[in-house]
C-alpha cells in the first residue's frame, strides 16, 4: 500500500515536470496543446475514493496552473474529469468485479480504454479552451484547438500505454 | 436535521466537487489579481527555481548556434579591424590609397561599395554573390576589389545581384606585374590553397625576387594600374621564356565581407576604339 502511494506520488511529480518542462513548451501551429498530465488521473487505480480522486486532480491542476500562469484553468478542467471519471468507467471498463483495476490497454482492451481515455480528453480540453477564450463565442476555434491538442495527448497517450503493454 | 446531515454525508463527494470547482472559478475570474498575490508570488519563487534549472539544462541544446553566432561576429568583427588597419596603413603611407583614390576620379572611375552575400573558396569553381546590381549600375567585366587587395571580375549582373568570378577560378584571368616595373603577366589560379595564385608569362629578363609586390598591370579597363593583389612567394624557371611564380594574396577570401566594384566609366569606349584598331586584351 505504502509502496503504490510512493510509486504514484513518483508518478505525479514525474507527470508534472513532463508537462511544464516539455510539453507546455511545445506549440505547434499555434494552437496544439497537448496535456498529457491527466492521464494520472485517468489511471489512477480504481481503489482510489472520488473525493481523493477530486483533491488530487485540483491539486495537481492547480501546479499546472501556477507553473503555465494559468491560475484556476487546469484546476477547473481536471476537477470535472476526476468527477465523471467513474461514469466512463461503468461504461467502457470491464463488466466483472475486480477488487484491483488500473485502467489501462490490459485491464479495458485496446478499444474500449481508448474511447474511455479519449471522451475523458476531449472533455478536460474543451472545458480548457472555453475557460482559456473566456467566451463560447470563438467556438470554431475551441473546437479546432480541441480537436487538434486532443488528438495529439491521446496519440501520446496510446503510445505510452502500449509501451507500458510491450513491457 | 438528520436527514440533512445525512444528505449531506451522503453527496459529500458532490459537495467537494462543487467546493473545487468554485475554488477554481474564482482563481479563474481573480486572474489578473491572483497572479499579484501572496500565493502566486511565493510559490513562483520555486516555480522560478525549476525554470532556472530546465533553462540552464536547455542552454546546453543551443551552445552550437550561439557558438555559430559569436564565430560569425568575431569573423566580421575582424575583418572590419582588417579594413580599419589597411585604410590607416594606407593613409600613413600616404601613397597607395589616396593616390588610388586621386587617380581614379582623374580616370573616371567610381567606386560601388557592395556587400558580400554569398562566397566559396574551397571549391575549385569559386564565385561570389554581390547584393548589388544592374540597378546600381554593376556591368559584367567590371573590377572587384577590396581593402586588401583584388578580388575578381563581375562576371554577371542582375537587377539586384552580381556574380564575381574571383581570383579562386580557374576562368578568371587578371593582367597583373611586378610592382617596380616590369611586363604584364597574367594571374591565374588553379585550385587547390585559397591563398596562392599563379603569375605567368612574366618574361625571364625582369629581375624578380621574393617579396616583390604584385599589382595590377593597368593594361585593360577593368583595373586601374597599380592595385595590389599579393607578394611573390616563390618562383623558378619554368622554361627558356618565362619564369613561374607563385603569389601570396593579399586579400582573404574566406572573410570577405565588403567590396568595391570599380566602374570605369569611359570603359565601352575605349573597348570600341580598340575593336575598331583590331587589338585585344
Amino acid at each position: 500500500m505504502i509502496s503504490l502511494f510512493l510509486k504514484y506520488s513518483l508518478y505525479f511529480v514525474l507527470y508534472v515536470l513532463v508537462q511544464v518542462l516539455i510539453l507546455n513548451n511545445i506549440l505547434f501551429l499555434d494552437f496544439i496543446n497537448p496535456y498529457l498530465y491527466i492521464f494520472f488521473i485517468i489511471t489512477l487505480p480504481s481503489t482510489t475514493t472520488r473525493d481523493v480522486t477530486l483533491l488530487v486532480g485540483f491539486l495537481m491542476g492547480l501546479i499546472i496552473d501556477i507553473f503555465s500562469g494559468t491560475p484556476g484553468f487546469n484546476a477547473f478542467a481536471t476537477v470535472l474529469i476526476a468527477y465523471i471519471r467513474p461514469l466512463f468507467q461503468k461504461t467502457f471498463g470491464p463488466r466483472e468485479e475486480h477488487d484491483f483495476l488500473v485502467p489501462s490497454i490490459k485491464t479495458y482492451g485496446v478499444g474500449m480504454f481508448l474511447q474511455y481515455a479519449g471522451y475523458l480528453v476531449l472533455i478536460h480540453h474543451f472545458t480548457f479552451f472555453v475557460i482559456e477564450s473566456a467566451s463560447v463565442a470563438h467556438i470554431g476555434s475551441i473546437l479546432l484547438k480541441t480537436v487538434c491538442s486532443s488528438a495529439f495527448t491521446i496519440l501520446l497517450i496510446a503510445g505510452l500505454e502500449f509501451f507500458k503493454f510491450r513491457r | 436535521m438528520k436527514t440533512l446531515i445525512r444528505f449531506l454525508l451522503k453527496s459529500k463527494t458532490l459537495f467537494l466537487f462543487l467546493f473545487l470547482e468554485i475554488v477554481s472559478l474564482i482563481l479563474i475570474v481573480n486572474h489578473n489579481q491572483f497572479q499579484r498575490s501572496w500565493f502566486l508570488n511565493s510559490s513562483n519563487a520555486v516555480v522560478g527555481e525549476i525554470y532556472t534549472f530546465s533553462n540552464s539544462v536547455s542552454e546546453y541544446f543551443n551552445l552550437k548556434t550561439v557558438n555559430e553566432n559569436l564565430a560569425k561576429e568575431n569573423a566580421e568583427l575582424r575583418n572590419l579591424l582588417h579594413v580599419q588597419e589597411n585604410e590607416l596603413n594606407f593613409i600613413k603611407q600616404d601613397t597607395n590609397y589616396q593616390g588610388r583614390k586621386d587617380f581614379a576620379a582623374e580616370k573616371n572611375f567610381t567606386f560601388i561599395t557592395s556587400k558580400v552575400i554569398n562566397s566559396s573558396t574551397n571549391k575549385y569553381q569559386n564565385y561570389i554573390t554581390l547584393d548589388k546590381g544592374s540597378a546600381d549600375s554593376i556591368r559584367p567585366n567590371m573590377g572587384v576589389i577590396n581593402a586588401l587587395g583584388v578580388v575578381g571580375i563581375v562576371s554577371s549582373a542582375s537587377e539586384h545581384f552580381s556574380v564575381v568570378l574571383p581570383i579562386l577560378n580557374p576562368s578568371s584571368k587578371i593582367s597583373a606585374k611586378i610592382k617596380n616595373g616590369g611586363n604584364a603577366g597574367s594571374l591565374v589560379w588553379k585550385g587547390g590553397d585559397a591563398r596562392i595564385a599563379l603569375l605567368e608569362e612574366v618574361p625571364l629578363y625582369f629581375p624578380v625576387t621574393k617579396g616583390d609586390t604584385v599589382v595590377t598591370s593597368g593594361n585593360s579597363t577593368i583595373f586601374p594600374e597599380g592595385i595590389n593583389i599579393g607578394t611573390v612567394r616563390e618562383f623558378r624557371k619554368e622554361n627558356y621564356n618565362f619564369y613561374f611564380i607563385e603569389v601570396e594574396l593579399f586579400t582573404d577570401f574566406s572573410q570577405l565581407s565588403f567590396v568595391d566594384v570599380i566602374s570605369y566609366k569611359n570603359a565601352r569606349e575605349q573597348k570600341e576604339l580598340e575593336e575598331k584598331e583590331g587589338i585585344h586584351d
